[in-house]
């Protein structure tokens, strides 16, 4: 299982990205992205957005689960105040053998229920590390946020939950 | 198609508009687009449009078998391949409105009704169980689709369009000068079909197979044909007829055998006495009944510069394998010799009446009888209250006289074949064939009702094929007629239709060709549909982009399509919620990527323009540039393709560096150059595009360049 979180602001632009893996079942907190794979990974979670768009109004939650899929890429989102939108792509192993044996686990199934619960926790924890990083009375709306701590953080709610 | 509806106004999205207006003017389509039947919108109308390809390839079928002398006439003409060659053209149009009856009466005029001239007896398709069987297979043409030949189809498909690319390519390079004039406005062209898209499903779509688990390709009617110059015409109808029903050549036992017989007498207008044919004419109408007419043709060749010569068209459904055939035989072939044929002015007249009158008076006329004889007959007996619980087999032993169809095995109750095919006389057979009618007749609640009951009947047998086929079609009828079911049900119940017919297709009979077409076409209809059923037609690209049903040349058209997609999805308000231009965005960079991997440089241009018109007309208008290796990327795909389209244009160049060599050489050469150019032209021109597809991809590479540096801030610099 590998990640890619990125903060997208309002006019589309990435605020922040991390890549990571996971480390649940002993994994090394690794992102095991092909490199050929990385342009796209921004390219769907760009795309993403259309939908988005379209969810957003249609539920009431800022957390709103997996909204998007492209072939074996899964979209969560979690909408922040102010339109700035956290998007996470998972994407399961090819090689899940470990599919039937763990199918709770958070790795393998990327809509069931743990998973869900487990990606809001970090949803969670990230938003409130977000709000305390863009309190900061030097940040502007829309700028990146450069701060090592906050990315600390983000690293280490990775590593809690996924 | 009727004229009567007014095209719904074009919508204006923009993000300046006003909210209200284009929210008004969009849900007035999406209402329209809910309600209508699919062959109401323009689409229909459009040559290029999937739809309209659809409607025009799953038409009647009309088998030609001439006698040798007929043949002989018309190969005087000019046409090697005989009579067969010279009516082909006419059937793709109907001259005038068709009047047909649907199953309540109700009579409507079709513009656009076509019937498919084909050989008697060629592209059977064998079935499953009978390989290597002897049964009946009609080759008298050697054309019979034998087991390697059958999966070849998409094969050859890809090849066919990957030479029309190529050229396209070429032509760029040779001519890179002219085409200043097109500048397609993207705003414009987001919904257009691709013209290579549009070539691809033609082709996949011409040349049905005559095979047992659809009756679309099976003969409505056989026009047998002798000329004037027959000394024992009556006596040759005969041998002809014989021909057809029993001996060699006979269709196989899948296919029914009481298809329409028409008569025609082709007289020599130039060395035939009028008196005896028509005299023989009066005789044949006596023998024959009132199937017959009297065709009169000149015998002699006519040339272009003739006074009233006019150009044969070419035939727009000719089969990919044809199509190869042609080209390569262009390609090796020095002598440059125009392909295109002349017949006389009267002579198309002639041919014109003789379709018109056969197909208005003859054909569709048996068409809707057989339609509601069947329907009367087998058909409503299921429909009963009783008639639902139980399959057709169990229920009927159909004409307890004990046909044939009693060979089938006493044990068991089934009438599928132990062969692997249902006999022509099961019910099974004639329902199916019902539908298909109904089908061809655009009688669509009808047909879709009867694939709806041939669906259980084949699961229960396990006739996978047939059962594939039934839902194909049914998912097919279901998205084309007026929808009354609340759109979201109506999604759900045609994806699980096109699933079956999908898994049925690819993995239980292991059938590429059918799953193809099935899902593309469905594709189509339900990106036509709009709303959910964009993002349902998406599934299903990816669906097939993962199951790698084509080779690479389908696999960029389709990447390059699901952009086409996402683009039509129209979205509400000013701000287009729901629209997505991201997402079309996304799939025209794959498409993109695809092409220059096959060193496609004019097509992939194509689709970076796409992408970036698409990004331009974000809200935010930047697209994905402040993605640090997405934006990369696009500027890295961006300098492949300028610096394979300058290669391309150094080619091209490369004649005219000779010039200073030898002056008549060069003339000649770039004469042959010119002659090629125009036989590409005319090799292409059968797709549907108004202005002739040789320039449609061209830019010139000033322009390109211009353009790459204005987009710089797009990330595609």
């Amino acid at each position: 299982m590998s990640y890619y979180f990125a903060i997208i602001g309002t006019q589309d632009n990435p605020l922040f990205e991390y890549e990571f893996g996971t480390s649940k079942q002993g994994g090394d907190g690794q992102a095991r992205f092909s490199e050929q794979a990385r342009h796209l990974n921004q390219f769907v979670l760009h795309s993403s957005l259309d939908i988005v768009e379209e969810v957003q109004w249609a539920n009431g939650q800022l957390y709103l689960k997996v909204i998007d899929k492209f072939f074996n890429n899964y979209i969560s989102c979690f909408m922040t105040g102010g339109n700035v939108k956290f998007l996470l792509l998972h994407q399961p192993t090819a090689t899940a053998a470990g599919a039937t044996r763990n199918s709770t686990s958070v790795g393998a199934n990327p809509t069931s229920p743990q998973t869900e619960e487990a990606l809001k926790n970090f949803f969670n924890e990230v938003y409130e590390n977000y709000v305390k990083a863009i309190m900061s009375p030097f940040y502007k709306v829309n700028m990146e946020i450069r701060s090592p701590v906050f990315r600390q953080r983000v690293a280490a709610a990775g590593r809690k939950y996924l | 198609m009727t004229s009567s509806t007014p095209p719904p106004p074009p919508t204006t999205t923009t993000a300046t508009g006003s909210a209200f207006l284009s929210g008004g003017g969009l849900r007035q389509t999406q209402t329209q687009q809910q309600t209508q039947s699919l062959l109401d919108t323009d689409a229909a109308d459009d040559p290029s449009d999937p739809l309209c390809l659809l409607l025009r390839s799953l038409v009647p079928h009309v088998a030609i078998h001439a006698s040798d002398d007929a043949d002989a006439l018309v190969r005087d003409k000019g046409f090697a391949a005989g009579l067969w060659e010279l009516l082909r053209p006419f059937g793709e149009r109907v001259q005038g409105k068709v009047t047909v009856r649907d199953s309540n009466g109700a009579a409507k005029a079709w513009e656009d009704f076509a019937v498919r001239f084909v050989r008697f007896g060629e592209a059977v398709e064998v079935p499953e169980g009978e390989k290597g069987g002897v049964v009946g297979n009609g080759n008298g043409n050697g054309n019979g689709l034998g087991e390697g030949q059958k999966e070849e189809v998409i094969g050859t498909v890809e090849k066919v369009v990957e030479r029309h690319l190529r050229f396209a390519e070429e032509a760029y390079g040779g001519a890179g000068a002219h085409s200043k004039e097109e500048d397609v406005d993207f705003l414009d062209a987001v919904d257009a079909t691709s013209p290579y898209y549009a070539l691809y499903l033609r082709r996949l779509l011409s040349g049905i197979p005559l095979a047992c688990h659809e009756t679309f390709a099976h003969p409505v009617a056989c026009v047998m044909a002798i000329s004037s110059r027959n000394t024992a015409p009556i006596e040759a109808l005969q041998r002809l007829y014989r021909e057809t029903s029993q001996g060699e050549r006979r269709l196989p036992p899948w296919v029914d055998q009481d298809y329409l017989r028409y008569y025609i007498l082709v007289h020599d207008e130039e060395n035939g006495d009028i008196a005896k044919s028509m005299a023989l004419f009066e005789q044949m109408k006596r023998n024959f009944g009132l199937h017959c007419h009297l065709l009169r043709l000149r015998s002699t060749q006519s040339a272009e510069t003739d006074d009233d010569s006019i150009p044969l068209p070419r035939s727009d459904w000719m089969t990919a394998a044809e199509e190869m055939a042609d080209i390569e035989e262009s390609d090796t072939r020095e002598d440059f010799e125009d392909p295109t044929r002349y017949i006389f002015e009267s002579d198309a007249t002639a041919i014109r009446t003789f379709v018109r009158e056969m197909v208005t008076q003859s054909v569709v006329p048996t068409m809707e009888r057989n339609v509601s004889v069947w329907n009367d007959q087998v058909a409503s007996r299921r429909r009963g209250i009783s008639g639902r619980f139980m399959s057709l087999s169990k229920r009927f032993t159909f004409g307890s006289s004990g046909r044939s169809s009693s060979s089938t095995g006493s044990s068991s109750s089934s009438n599928y074949d132990a062969l692997g095919f249902y006999r022509a006389d099961s019910p099974e057979a004639i329902m199916r064939r019902l539908a298909d009618f109904a089908f061809m007749l655009r009688d669509w609640k009808l047909a879709m009702s009867t694939y709806e009951l041939l669906r259980g009947d084949f699961q229960n047998d396990k006739a996978w094929k047939y059962h594939a086929s039934a839902n194909e079609m049914a998912a097919l009828a279901l998205l084309i007629m007026p929808p009354n079911m609340s759109s979201k049900t109506r999604i759900e119940t045609i994806s699980q239709m096109i699933e079956q017919a999908f898994y049925s297709y690819h993995t239980r009979c292991d059938s590429l060709y059918g799953a193809t077409r099935c899902t593309l076409l469905a594709l189509e209809l339900l990106r036509l549909r709009g709303g959910a059923g964009t993002d349902e037609a998406v599934r299903w690209g990816i669906m097939m982009l993962e199951s790698r049903l084509m080779g690479t040349v389908g696999d960029a058209l389709l990447r390059e399509r699901m952009a086409v997609c996402y683009a039509s999805k129209q979205g509400a308000g000013s701000q287009v919620w729901g629209s997505r231009r991201r997402k079309s965005a996304l799939w025209s960079v794959l498409g993109a990527e695809a092409w220059v991997a096959q060193a496609k440089y004019v097509q992939a241009q194509k689709c970076l323009r796409a992408a970036r018109g698409m990004y331009a007309r974000l809200p935010g208008e930047c697209g994905v540039q402040k993605f640090a290796v997405a934006s990369d990327f696009l500027a890295h795909l961006n300098d492949q393709v300028k610096a394979g389209l300058r290669a391309d244009t150094g080619r091209g160049g490369e004649p005219r560096g000779e010039e200073g060599q030898d002056e008549a050489e060069t003339d000649e050469e770039s004469e042959t150059l010119g002659n090629r150019r125009s036989r590409r032209t005319s090799l292409i021109a059968p797709v549907g595009v108004g202005g002739g597809l040789e320039t449609a991809p061209l830019n010139d590479t000033e322009r390109a360049r211009l353009a790459g540096d204005n987009g710089s801030d797009d990330g595609f610099g």
